[in-house]
Formats: C-alpha cells, structure tokens, sequence
C-alpha cells in the first residue's frame, strides 16, 4: 500500500517501544516484570490498531528486544535464554498480527461499502438523468406524432389556418427536439473531454452580436438590452464554444422570466479576467441552491413549459471551465438572477500597421 | 425574378433530406439535378453544368470536399455546403476546398433557399465592385473610394475599403477568415484573425447604425464574414 504510511508506522513502532522502555524503567522496581510486558502490549495494540501489519510486527519485535534488553535479566544484553519470554514473544506477534488483521479486513469493508455507495449514487443520477432525458424527448415526439399524423389523415378536411398551425408547431417542436439531442451529445463529449478548444483571437462582442442576431426568434418575446464598455480586449477562445455559452445563459434567462422583462448582457473588463453577465428581472432563484443551476439536471418544476434538460448550464460551465475561466449564478440585487463568467485576458498580439497609401 | 429557371445539382446521400429539397427548390421554379453520391455528382456537376451546386459534406463514396474540389478545377459555380452542427472544422476544409457558402443541418427550407437566391445573384451577375454599396445608413463606393454615412463623408483606410471590397466581391455569401487574410494583409498573415477582429469593428463603428448588432457586416462565428448589402433600389 502507501510507502508513506508503511514508514510512519515504522516510526511509531520505534517510538512506542522507546517510550515503553522509559515507562518501564520507571515502574521498575514497583511493578512486576509482567505488568511492564503489558505496557508493551498495549503499545503494539495501537501500532496495529493505527498502522499496516507490517509495523505492527515490527512493533512486537522492537518491544521483545527493548523489553529483553531493558528489563530481563541479564539487563543490558539480548539473551533468550528462558522459555518464557519465548512465550512473551509469540504472544507479541499474535496480538500484532490479529488486531491488524482486524483492522485490514475492517478497513477493506469500509472501502468497499464506499464504492458501493459511489456506485449507487452515480447509478441514481443515472436513473434520474435518463428518466428527465426520456421525458423530455417523450413530450415533442408525441406533439410530432400526433400533430403530422393529423394531418397526413385529415389534411384536406381541415381549415387552412389549423393547417398552418399544425405545421408550426412540428417545425417548432422538431427544432426543440434538434437542440436538446444535440446538448446532450454536447455534454456527452465535454464530460469524455474529448472537446478540445480550438483557440483564436475573438471579439466578444462580436461573439454577442452574432448570438443575438442567431437567437431573434428565442429572445423576441424579450427587452435584451447590451452593455459593453468600447474597449474590451480581444480573448484568445474557441469562439463557437463561447458562442454557445452565450447561447444557453441567454436562453435561460428567456425561459425563466416573463415575456416583456428585461434581459442585460454585460462585458468588462477587470484586472485580468474579461467578466461576462447576463442578468434578468425574473422571479429569480428562489431558495433554490444557486451553484446547483450548473449540475447536469434539476427538478422536474424547473424547467418550464418548453422543456429542456437543464444541460444547458451544466455545459456552460464545462465550456467556461476548459478556457480556464469561472461561472457562477448570484440573486440579482434587483431581484432575478445573474450569472456571471470569466474569460482570462492574454497579452493582446501586435496590432496590423495601416499601409500607407493604395 | 431573373434568376428563376436555373439549374441546380444536389450532392446528398440521404434520400429524405434530398427529397425536401430538391421538391423546395422544384418549386422555385428551378431544374433540379440529384446526385446520391459523391461519384455520382462530380459526373452530373459536368454533365449539366448547374449554376448553383449544393453539396452535402458527410457523403458515402468520397468527402463532399472532393466534390467542390472538382468543381473548383473547372467552374467558378457557387457551391453550398451542407454541414452537420458539430462539424465546425469541416466547415473550415470546404471553405478552403472553395464552397461559398454554408447551412447547417437541421435547417428550414426558407434558409436554404435564401442562400441559393443570393448564390444565383452571383452566378448570373458576379460582382464586380462597380456601383456603390447601400448598407443602411451608410454608401460605400469602391470605385470612387467614398464612404458616407446619413450623407457625412466618412473616412475609411485603404486597409478597410480594401476589406470592404473583398466581402463585396461575394457580397451575401461567406469569406472566410483565411480568405480574408490572405486577399487583404497577403498570405503571411492567415493566421492573424486579430487583424480581423480589429477591423470589422472600426468598419461597423463607422457605419452600422448599432455597431453591437451589426445587420451588414455580419459574423460567422469560427468561420468567417458575411457582407449583406441592401438590394440597389
């Protein structure tokens, strides 16, 4: 097992059977020769009770020789010249040996009843995670089945505007459906880390004005307001990851605020973090555990109306994490939620030099 | 529509994707020619001579990118590509195998075709920098090398016009960050992408009306730039 244990084990032995002489000699005289052999003894049962067999062998040799040594006759020499401390030896290393087989077989036990509990947990989030997926995909490909079944049977029959009706909300409903596939396979290879960034120098607000302009429809029923100072430096990021991140907080903040609110994406700079926010004007957190937002899944009631696994911060922070940055959610003090990301700011390259002339 | 009635190839080997859209594009009013492979669509990009070709880039034979390869040997036909979400960096290859332009799968016909609409615009007409751009607020002659903006007169760099030019040249469609580069700044610098981070804000600080939702020039994030320029009245 551990070398570093095995050798403080050995000290111990040493120390202990050092100490149990000094004890010795002090009861010397006013004890019995046997009652000071207890000393020892007791000294041994903790060795082994605390450390690995070997010391506690190691311990019950020590002590027979100090005990020989410093206390049978001839004092002062090695000599095994009577049965009995033969006797006293054996026993030594039968105590040794059986409080730390003891104490192995207990420690094993322990050991496994851990992984037990380790599995158990993992096979729980598994179940959990697997029933919320299941759910999640059950609902739209109902609406799928149900919605074009309608009309591939009764299309004609029915008036143009349920028609149209119908096809939007199997465009919709498909388009749902896409994302969430796609999210969990994203989290799938962040959690393998098999997404490696591939970094280049970025804009972040050119990142935010692309995702803006990509998430129109998602955000419509939102006031998006954006506010970033004019002189942001340049990230080195993978900017498609970092888009995505945008993506998800923003999305998020749609899904959780009412229609109408106001939504802010903030960028500064501080120190040598470029700070990222998006902060909304909905019911905010609640008592629920804030850095919980992050975990792979949460309570069914969470997720609103349109669904969703709840993967989508969890994959923030995966993505925020491997660019060596931090994510984090805090109660607005206004009331809602705001969550906040860093991204390290590098020393920014050599600027391109205007030609002259042309 | 001047370029309704135009022929197209589509390069895609899943049968209800093609079905989809080579019906959208049928309906536009074009001829459409189908190909289930990559064998198959080099031989048919030949044979019909398409003005546009759409190119499905996960395709059984051979990599779509061999297809826009063989194109790119013989015609300057704008290809599109279509591309799995997750594979951003094949993207990048069909930028540098020649592709024009992009959509990701899933997308809505209406996307689609708004970029066949633009690619044909190029193949009937391609762009030669003449006339002035009309970006909102904002006129851009490159000719003339004048810029305003609500009537003002603004200055842009050489550098900037030279940009500018460049994403005109495809106006609509897709340059890529290393076209960019190499076109503007020279092929020692296709790695500098901070050199285009740094100019596309000065051109949309001086000529978007919301520099940080810029509606002209727009950006493809990991790939590249886009220039949509108002239709000339």
């Amino acid at each position: 097992m551990d070398i570093a244990r095995d050798w403080k084990g050995y000290a111990a032995a040493a120390i202990a059977a050092a100490g149990c002489t000094l004890a010795g000699l002090a009861m010397k005289g006013r004890f019995d020769i046997v009652n000071i052999a207890m000393v020892y003894v007791l000294a041994v049962v903790i060795i082994a009770v605390r450390y690995s067999r070997s010391a506690a062998i190691a311990s019950a040799a020590t002590s027979v020789i100090a005990f020989d040594v410093a206390f049978v006759p001839p004092e002062g020499a090695f000599t095994v010249n009577d049965v009995q401390y033969l006797f006293t030896f054996a026993i030594m290393v039968a105590v040794a040996l059986v409080i730390s087989h003891l104490m192995e077989k207990g420690r094993r036990e322990e050991v496994a009843r851990a992984r037990l509990a380790l599995e158990a947990e993992s096979e729980r989030i598994r179940s959990t995670l697997l029933a919320s997926i299941t759910h999640d995909l059950r609902t739209p490909l109902a609406v799928l089945t149900g919605a074009s079944s309608t009309l591939v049977e009764g299309g004609e029959r029915l008036p143009a505007a349920q028609r149209e009706a119908l096809s939007r909300s199997i465009y919709g409903q498909a388009r749902d459906l896409f994302d969430q596939v796609e999210k969990i396979l994203q989290m799938t290879r962040l959690e393998a880390g098999s997404v490696r960034p591939e970094r280049d120098w970025a804009s972040l607000a050119e990142i935010a004005g692309s995702v803006l302009s990509r998430m129109g429809d998602r955000l419509a029923t939102h006031r998006v307001v954006v506010e970033m100072a004019p002189d942001l430096p340049l990230v080195r990021v993978d900017a498609p990851l970092v888009e995505q991140v945008l993506v998800n907080v923003l999305d998020n903040a749609a899904r959780h605020t009412p229609p109408g609110t106001v939504v802010v994406l903030r960028a500064k700079r501080a120190g040598g973090d470029l700070v990222v926010a998006v902060e909304d004007n909905g019911p905010g957190p609640g008592e629920h555990d804030l850095d919980g937002l992050f975990g792979k899944f949460r309570g069914g009631g969470e997720e609103g109306a349109r669904g969703g696994f709840g993967l989508g911060l969890a994959i923030c922070r995966a993505i925020v994490e491997l660019h060596g940055g931090r994510i984090r959610a805090e109660a607005n003090p206004g009331g809602g939620l705001a969550i906040r990301f860093t991204l390290p700011v590098e020393a920014s390259p050599p600027p391109p030099v205007e030609a002259a002339g042309g | 529509m001047p370029e309704a009635r135009a022929t197209i190839l589509v390069v895609e080997d899943d049968p209800e994707i093609r079905r989809f859209v080579c019906s959208a594009l049928a309906a536009e009013g074009h001829k459409v020619v189908e190909s289930a492979n990559a064998r198959r669509g080099a031989i048919d990009a030949t044979t019909h001579r398409p003005d546009v070709a759409i190119v499905d880039l996960g395709l059984p034979d051979f990599d779509g990118l061999e297809v826009i390869r063989g194109i790119r040997r013989w015609s300057p036909m704008p290809v599109i590509v279509l591309s799995a979400r997750s594979r951003e960096h094949a993207k990048i290859e069909a930028f540098d195998a020649g592709a024009d332009d992009y959509v990701t799968k899933p997308f809505g016909v209406g996307e689609l075709l708004a970029r066949v609409r633009v690619a044909l615009r190029h193949a009937v007409r391609p762009a030669s920098g003449e006339g002035a751009l009309r970006l909102g607020p904002s006129t851009i002659d490159l000719v003339a090398r004048r810029a305003t903006r609500d009537g003002a007169e603004v200055h842009l760099t050489p550098t900037e016009f030279r940009l500018v030019g460049c994403l005109a040249k495809h106006a609509g469609m897709v340059v890529s960050h290393k076209q960019l580069l190499g076109e503007v700044w020279g092929p020692t610098h296709l790695a500098d992408t901070h050199y285009l981070r740094i100019y596309m804000k000065q051109l949309r600080d001086k000529l978007e009306a919301d520099p940080l939702r810029p509606r002209h020039f727009i950006t493809e994030t990991g790939v590249g730039y886009r220039l949509l320029a108002d239709d000339p009245a």
